[in-house]
């Protein structure tokens, strides 16, 4: 469902919380989620990202979400929280709100529309990675799909909106259809982590084979549906074919947590076919494979060294 | 927890006002939530506002919605009036505790804690669902939609950790005396339900006043034995206008 409020913060209006004091200067809004609207804001010199809810409860529900993994930032996880508080809006009604660190970013599609597919396998690992450090920390992402992957330069990925983030053994917060492993009677709809990884598998093929996977959702009847179906799509795609082993495994439940995923999918990334075939020269192939190799390296290095 | 969860397309024609039905159902302490299934176009003004009206007088939500978006809805429509259930149980407590009902007025420290409590119970709590579908003629197209949006239902209630159950009724029943037939006693599982409306001979009025009184009785007999239907068809025929 949808957001319930219909207004909007207008650029350059300033919010004022109502119990902390805190001033946010509004600069856009940045996209909406299912428990509300994120807009960009500014605080002295520092960007924010304000995200303001409808409904007190269920906000709140997210932020003790954002609290637990705050706390359990020696995992890899940053803190991204830094006030709750309370505004008014345009209608003179108080509304729920909170800030967390801004992340500059593209959403996957536009990511790879931008800079070219070639960082798909990068990109891929970098959100396993992501998850994996969520998942040590006991938590389930749920909602995991493309609006809510944002990646930075040189393939940084970010989650955004923990609406769906559930502790282990719970029933899943909050999902997607299409990314929903009961959807294709893949399994149960409660959370442990091959549920995220169901997730990523479709999230590849939503990303390659957009029209098939829309198409596959209209002509199937729901007791239909299966990995099988989904396996088929990546089958017969070009783009798919070097990870078509991995997704068959993440389909079925056959990595137990992001970890082993992210360690299987590390494996693919250093066999030469995995990376997409181009019209570029090859002296340029070889340099960007070299590149990338660097990349990983650094990334890794970094994450290493931040952990 | 109890709810009931209406799904229609239109505007009820016979009988008792599903308004007022539907507040005999929050009396009972029952929810009562209300989706309207819309065609290409729209379900009319008055059944629009007649939808709406239901979900209020029974303490529940509503939402118009097509076809495609059903499973999704009934789904969090459900988890929503879990959570909004427990909310008010939580907030008449606060009451007596702070002299003050209301989570928005606690500071978002304070709040934080008892969403804590509020979220825990949502999930833990036992919950029974009973779904009560209008199967008039306009209806006819839209019931395996309807059908997939109880087996995802199903689905998500069986990811949680508390007991939860479903019940599905239709309603106008064929035969003749009866309000809305059962179609599916509580249950915790689908598993081996081929088909949850086997062949329904669709058409007639729209009784979803009566219908609501029929389920809410249900609940407060626990089964739907003919004997409890038998004491109440008396006692209902005070409501039956």
């Amino acid at each position: 469902m949808a957001t319930s409020f219909k207004w909007e913060l207008r650029r350059g209006a300033t919010v004022t919380g109502k119990w902390n004091q805190g001033r946010y200067r509004v600069e856009k809004l940045l996209g909406e989620g299912a428990n509300g609207k994120v807009y960009l804001v500014q605080q002295g010199r520092t960007w924010y990202a304000l995200k303001v809810g409808a409904d007190a409860v269920d906000l709140q529900s997210e932020i003790n979400v954002l609290q637990s993994i705050a706390k359990q930032k020696r995992n890899g996880l940053e803190p991204f929280l830094y006030d709750v508080d309370d505004l008014y809006g345009p209608d003179g009604k108080e509304y729920p709100f909170y800030i967390m660190r801004y992340v500059r970013g593209l959403t996957l599609a536009d990511y790879f529309k931008k800079q070219g597919t070639e960082w798909f396998p990068l990109v891929g690992l970098n959100l396993l990675g992501k998850l994996s450090h969520l998942h040590e920390a006991g938590w389930v992402f749920g909602d995991l799909k493309i609006e809510n992957v944002l990646v930075g330069d040189y393939g940084h990925v970010e989650l955004v909106d923990f609406g769906g983030v559930t502790a282990k053994g719970k029933s899943i917060r909050q999902f997607t259809e299409i990314y929903d492993r009961g959807y294709w009677n893949g399994g149960p709809r409660s959370a442990d982590e091959r549920y995220d990884i169901f997730s990523f598998a479709v999230l590849c093929i939503q990303l390659h084979e957009p029209k098939q996977l829309h198409q596959l959702t209209l002509e199937l009847l729901p007791q239909n549906r299966s990995a099988d179906e989904l396996q088929q799509i990546v089958e017969s795609s070009q783009a798919l074919k070097p990870i078509a082993g991995w997704i068959r495994k993440a389909l079925a439940g056959g990595f137990m947590n992001a970890k082993e995923g992210y360690e299987a999918w590390r494996v693919l990334m250093h066999r030469r076919d995995t990376h997409r075939p181009s019209s570029t020269p090859g002296w340029l192939k070889g340099l960007a494979a070299a590149s990338a190799i660097l990349l990983v390296t650094s990334v890794y290095w970094l994450l290493r060294n931040m952990l | 927890m109890k709810q009931i969860l209406l799904i229609t397309d239109g505007c009820s024609n016979v009988g008792l006002s599903p308004v007022v039905a539907a507040a005999h159902a929050q009396s009972e302490g029952i929810s009562v939530n209300v989706v309207g299934v819309l065609d290409q176009g729209d379900a009319g003004e008055m059944g629009a506002s007649e939808i709406e009206e239901i979900a209020r007088a029974g303490g529940g939500l509503s939402r118009l919605v097509n076809m495609r978006q059903l499973s999704q809805t009934v789904q969090m429509m459900t988890r929503k009036t879990v959570v909004q259930t427990i909310q008010l149980a939580v907030q008449k407590e606060l009451k007596q505790v702070l002299g003050n009902g209301s989570i928005e007025a606690l500071p978002p420290e304070k709040r934080g804690e008892v969403v804590r409590v509020i979220d825990e119970l949502g999930e833990t709590s036992s919950l029974q669902v009973a779904l009560l579908i209008d199967a008039s003629a306009s209806m006819k197209p839209k019931m395996a939609a309807v059908e997939e949006a109880i087996r995802d239902l199903m689905l998500s209630l069986q990811a949680r950790q508390g007991k939860s159950e479903i019940a599905v009724f239709h309603f106008p029943a064929s035969r003749h005396g009866d309000d809305c037939a059962m179609d599916l006693g509580w249950t915790s599982h689908l598993n081996g339900v081929h088909a949850i409306f086997p062949k329904l001979q669709m058409g007639g009025t729209t009784p979803t006043g009566p219908a609501l009184m029929q389920v809410i009785d249900f609940y407060r007999h626990g089964d739907y034995g003919k004997q409890s239907r038998d004491e109440t068809d008396g006692m209902m025929s005070g409501y039956v206008v």
